[in-house]
């Protein structure tokens, strides 16, 4: 007995001594460490795979993550204004043609995958058959996500050694924004083409863009490369590219790691244990940690997405312009704004247009002249009552009978959209009409189901805004949630995505915006805010970019030591 | 005993199995897993997501999916239990669901173990202290601080821990606690000894925050068996014979009295599960919580239903490890 | 799973009450008062009920009283520091934070108490019926528990909630933790059981043709009450807590109702920054827990000084 005993215990402490000293030696591939500068940067949420073209992977996360390791052909800066990638592509593309639609890169002679492979014409076709969307190219259409660009292109032509390339879009259509094709990063073709994927059939297409979801780049064709073996839900090590053919960033390595946790991202940040971030939430807490931290810089920046008030068009009391209007008008958009980001962002100001935002050049404000979006009751009941609905007490009333309870719908969890529900709630009481706030876990599938009567949520936005009109309000859209059917706006979204300038595209889109409006279907609320933070101990040179996926980290290669 | 052993798990299987149908169920009818997808800007085409049903056998009916994930016939070979096969994640191939519970499992049994052996060395002298001592102020000073862990929300408890190991680190001037991770972000040169205190590091502030409930429940425990044994014919009859107290203490009654804790924490460890997701949240370790959670957040049933089965087998077998271990301890008790 | 707890708890007895005989009203008026004499004797337990009723008076009094609710008003400058107005502050969007933690008290005792109550029902039910018949029932119906014991209890709450439409209100919240709470209660009671109907009274009562339903109704039950009490009472902080932990990963009650947990998990970054939105939820589920395990301590005590803790 007495032996078994002690037996039985050596036995357990030997185990779990064994489980815990097991962190004893570093595992194999782990990587980091390396002399010199070293930055951690929080990401706050996994990636799904490593292809960015793919639905899994075509996440802002993984956009982050590839950063500085697939070379992209431009990008916006902070501005919002186009620059093209000059380390790559050293002439200044220009339209050739327009129509067809036709333009040319020179890619940089010295530009090579760190494996000593050119980066050559085929990685353009490979990105443009990727998103082509024609089953000829791509099985299944290779799983993409889609594109605005790539799906217009008629071919992509490499001469002189592939080191130049042009590209000519479909006959008979246009598209402003041609020169956004390739902005997320090229993808090394040849490695697919290594691993015996035939890219020139549509099945070997499908299997190397299955095959860069699953495995991360080994080569680099930017100022960067991943070292060890990256992780999608964990962490990333990149460290400097010695083949890079353009100017070597200062710092030495940069550490991406996954964080959901943003209680912790401050004590973390004060810590030393991460160096910054540029979360894509929102919490006033986080910023007022943020303020008293010591050697911290951080800003607040608005853009990058914009909330707004969708109305379901196939509820029958919804379907009433009057009544519309009339919620519209009840809704006081500024005391939205003020409750949800001014506190830590007094700048923040009701957004006047679905498509542009108050700071572009193609700004108008569309929803002001409408009355929309004041809080002004009396004028909301007047509206109605021209419309013969009637306030009954506390209740509408349309020929006597109430007007039904509205399901307010939001994202669970989502802390601005919380409050922004429960502010429409209090206006709309004021009007007579009973909104029921139902949160949702499954904001994708609640709007694929038109299962709202009135939906909260965001759009994310980039610079480039020609597509956009259509795919919010064309009525054979998918994401026209509403079901908004106007013919005249359907011609005027069509009309923005096939001319050839910007210039012109924004006049379409601005009267599609206004028509919109008057419709009453959509009321825009904010620009959201959103925050980035680094440790000035260690960094310096850092600037958010809201018009990038790729936010704070957009200059990580321009990035300066602190010692 | 081998013969109990076996009828134990053979029972045990058709409780796993009925437990995954309902998880599966539950799991199946909660929404749809490619709703961002759906949600996307610019839309992916009605192929893509056709496409993406498919992969992810969406496109079949529930027995259907419950069927495959168990055999895989039927499937594209990516899928099936018993062949070894945990089907494909919602969220890409690059997610490998079983190279993930793989590492999972090796990071949070650091985490779990950690947290048991302190728990249950500090529940053994908080309970035997307090039997010792009864009515004592001291006795009233351990149960009522046992009583404070046991009411304290798990999370919120963890930012208290972590606010306090950054408070040390800042008055002393150090950096010997970490917040995040179960290791720093650049390990790679670094010795083992140096791994090691980094490891360490790492492990303090969540071991304290996934032991405290325990501990607490333990020491209750503890306490209430040594007052029995104590209590008991046996030590009043060594007492009496006049053994040192000392003596009563360790060699009659702490023995007898551990006997019911051992099967207590091994049936605790289970219980442990539900503290792991929660602690291994706030201090962002990437070990099996983390990955429930977020297979939970991205609606992903084969993951869901892997770490089911995984934790499933672990309440089993514990469940009869603390069988088997009080049989052992206890020379009364004989199996069938 | 496990026989431990029918083994442990066999060699019990049943639980400080006098086992023998049938209960007849006056032998149980004045068990009752000896019951609530020897509680009355754990001063912890006392000072614990004098604060458990105190903060449900606030709870559910205290909305009555108190001039704003929990929701959403215009006339409320967000954002504010605790003021004579606001003891508490306002949240961001104007919410009297005040107001806010009696109506979140009220909504998590009310989870609790539900929880309690409905798993205690069933769990007692289903326990005795397993434990009287024994054999191949027990066996089977103990399976039935430990399948519901290895599905972990966020599992089942993160997988349903998200589905269930309104699920989110807080009785949807207490009947799916219900689910899953009264298969530990089974356990104890089966226990119980086991070792109750080897008694002289209950082989008396099979004597004599009562039927099953009335041995396990008016004989077994009854003579169990000490540890189902107990486990009942434990199993309200239990409830609170895990509201809270559920509320953490998101999956408790919605907004624009409120529950403790749904406090603490909006304000857990606020603890250094804004304090009194973090702290007041917080104590009171410490408050609320510490004073149910004491007044569980203390029935222990005054029931049956040798039950151990259930804890889920």
């Amino acid at each position: 007995m007495e032996n078994r005993r002690k037996l039985l215990a050596a036995a357990a402490v030997g185990v779990s001594a064994a489980l815990v000293l097991g962190a004893c030696s570093p595992p194999e591939d782990s990587g980091g460490g390396g002399d010199g500068s070293s930055v951690t940067w929080i990401v706050n949420q996994a990636g799904g795979g490593w292809n960015h073209n793919a639905p899994e992977g075509g996440s802002v996360y993984v956009i982050q993550m590839l950063h500085g390791v697939l070379p992209p052909t431009g990008f916006y800066n902070p501005e919002g204004q186009w620059e093209w990638n000059s380390d790559l592509i050293v002439n200044t593309p220009e339209l050739l043609s327009e129509d067809p639609m036709v333009w040319e890169y020179e890619i940089n002679p010295d530009a090579n995958w760190s494996d000593g492979e050119p980066i050559d014409a085929d990685d353009f076709i490979w990105a443009w058959k990727m998103n082509s969307g024609k089953e000829e190219l791509c099985a299944e259409i290779c799983n993409s996500r889609g594109s605005d660009v790539d799906v217009l292109i008629e071919s992509v032509e490499g001469s002189e050694d592939g080191k130049t390339v042009t590209v000519t879009i479909e006959e008979g259509t246009q598209f402003p924004e041609w020169y956004t094709f390739g902005m997320d990063g090229l993808y090394p073709s040849h490695l697919a083409e290594a691993e015996g994927f035939d890219l020139d059939t549509p099945e070997g297409m499908l299997e190397s863009s299955h095959w860069f979801n699953e495995n991360p780049v080994t080569v680099s064709g930017g100022p960067y490369i991943f070292e060890g073996t990256p992780e999608l839900d964990g962490r990333i090590v990149k460290t400097v590219n010695e083949e890079y053919y353009g100017p070597a960033p200062e710092i030495q390595e940069i550490i991406q790691q996954v964080n959901t946790e943003e209680g912790s991202w401050v004590p973390a940040l004060t810590n030393g244990e991460v160096q910054g971030g540029s979360p894509a939430s929102w919490s006033d807490d986080v910023i007022t940690q943020l303020e008293d931290a010591p050697d911290v810089e951080f800003g607040i920046e608005s853009g990058g997405s914009w909330e707004h008030l969708d109305v379901n068009l196939d509820n029958e009391a919804l379907s009433d312009r009057a009544l519309r209007q009339g919620i519209f008008t009840a809704i006081d958009v500024q005391n939205i704004a003020t409750r949800t980001y001014g506190e830590k962002f007094p700048e923040v100001e009701p957004r006047t247009n679905h498509i542009f935002s108050s700071s572009s050049e193609y700004h108008e404000d569309v929803i002001t002249p409408t009355g929309q979006g004041t809080g002004d009751t009396e004028a909301a009941l007047e509206l109605l009552e021209e419309a013969g609905y009637e306030l009954n007490g506390d209740t509408l009333e349309l020929d006597g009978e109430a007007v039904p309870a509205l399901r307010l719908r939001y994202t669970a969890g989502h802390v601005a959209r919380e409050i922004i529900a429960e502010l429409i709630q209090a206006d709309l009481a004021e009007i007579g009409v009973t909104a029921e706030i139902e949160t949702t876990d499954d904001l994708g599938g609640t709007l694929a189901e038109q299962d709202f009567d009135l939906m909260i949520y965001g759009w994310s936005t980039t610079p480039a805004f020609a597509s956009t009109p259509y795919n919010y309000w064309h009525s054979t859209s998918l994401s026209n949630h509403g079901k908004l059917d106007v013919p005249e706006v359907d011609e005027l979204t069509e009309q923005a995505q096939n001319v050839a300038t910007s210039e012109e595209a924004a006049v379409f889109a601005n009267e599609a915006a206004a028509l919109v409006a008057e419709e009453a279907y959509v009321l825009p609320f904010v620009d959201t805010p959103s925050f980035y933070f680094y440790d000035t101990n260690y960094l310096g040179n850092v600037t958010d970019n809201n018009t990038q996926s790729r936010r704070a980290q957009w200059n990580q290669h321009e990035w300066t030591a602190v010692n | 005993m081998l013969v109990y052993t076996a009828r134990r798990l053979a029972v045990a299987i058709p409780v796993l199995l009925a437990a995954s149908v309902l998880v599966f169920l539950m799991v199946d009818l909660s929404g749809d897993p490619l709703a961002d997808m759906r949600l996307a800007q610019p839309p992916p085409s009605e192929e893509a997501i056709a496409a993406a049903e498919a992969r992810y056998y969406l496109d079949r009916s529930t027995p259907e999916r419950y069927w495959l994930w168990m055999t895989g016939i039927g499937g594209n070979g990516d899928i099936g239990l018993l062949q070894g096969e945990f089907g494909p994640s919602v969220r890409g191939g690059a997610f490998d669901i079983g190279e993930q519970l793989a590492s999972g499992i090796s990071v949070t049994l650091r985490l779990v173990s950690a947290a048991l052996v302190f728990a249950l060395g500090l529940a053994v002298i908080s309970g035997v202290v307090s039997a010792m001592r009864q009515y004592s102020k001291l006795d009233y000073t351990l149960t009522f601080i046992g009583f404070l862990a046991l009411a304290m929300p798990t999370f919120w408890l963890g930012a208290l821990i972590r606010e306090g190991g950054l408070v040390f680190n800042q008055s002393t001037g150090t950096s010997f606690f970490f917040t995040i991770g179960a290791n720093s972000a650049r390990v790679g040169n670094m010795t083992n000894w140096e791994y090691f205190l980094d490891s360490a590091g790492h492990l303090v502030l969540p071991t304290i925050t996934l032991m405290l409930t325990s501990y607490a429940a333990w020491s209750r425990y503890q306490r209430t068996s040594m007052l029995e044994v104590l209590n008991s014919d046996y030590v009043r009859l060594a007492r009496s014979k006049g053994v040192r107290n000392s003596v009563v203490v360790r060699r009659h009654a702490l023995r007898t009295a551990l006997i019911p804790l051992v099967t207590v924490a091994t049936i605790g460890f289970v219980g442990i599960i539900e503290g792991v997701v929660i602690t291994e949240t706030i201090f962002q370790w990437r070990g099996l919580g983390y990955f429930f959670i977020e297979a939970v957040r991205a609606q992903d049933a084969f993951a869901l239903m892997s770490w089911l089965m995984l934790s499933g087998t672990l309440v089993v077998v514990a469940n009869l490890i603390a069988d088997i271990l009080y049989g052992v301890l206890d020379p009364r008790i004989r199996y069938e | 799973m496990s026989d431990i707890d029918s083994r442990t708890a066999s060699g019990k007895g049943p639980a400080g009450l006098p086992a023998g005989g049938d209960v007849n009203r006056g032998e149980e008026l004045s068990q009752v008062r000896m019951v609530w004499r020897r509680f009355r004797r754990h001063r912890a337990a006392m000072v614990s009920l004098v604060f458990l009723g105190l903060i449900t008076a606030f709870a559910f009094v205290g909305p009555f009283v108190w001039p704003w609710d929990h929701t959403v008003s215009r006339d409320i400058l967000g954002n504010q520091p605790p003021s004579l107005q606001h003891p508490f502050g306002t949240t961001n969007q104007g919410n009297d934070v005040f107001a806010q933690t009696m109506r979140g008290t009220q909504q998590s005792l009310k989870v609790a108490l539900t929880v309690a109550v409905l798993s205690t029902v069933i769990g007692s039910v289903w326990g005795a019926v397993a434990g009287y018949y024994r054999g191949r029932v027990d066996a089977i119906m103990m399976r039935v528990v430990d399948v519901f014991l290895i599905v972990p209890l966020i599992v089942a709450v993160a997988a349903i909630n998200g589905n269930v439409r309104g699920g989110t209100t807080w009785y949807a919240v207490a009947l799916i933790m219900c689910l899953f709470s009264w298969a530990t209660i089974a356990r104890v009671v089966r226990g119980v059981v086991l070792s109750l109907r080897e008694q002289e009274f209950i082989e008396a009562a099979r004597a004599v043709g009562a039927r099953a339903s009335r041995i396990i109704f008016r004989h077994l039950l009854p003579n169990a009450a000490g540890p189902i009490i107990v486990a009942a009472t434990l199993l309200v902080a239990v409830a609170v807590l895990t509201e809270a932990a559920l509320s953490f990963i998101g999956f408790g009650i919605q907004p624009p109702d409120i529950s403790l947990g749904k406090m603490v998990e909006g304000s857990r970054t606020a603890a250094f920054t804004r304090p009194w939105l973090f702290y007041p939820p917080g104590i009171l589920i410490v408050m609320i827990c510490l004073t149910i395990n004491f007044i569980g301590d203390g029935l222990r005590d005054a029931l049956d000084p040798r039950q151990t803790m259930v804890r889920r």
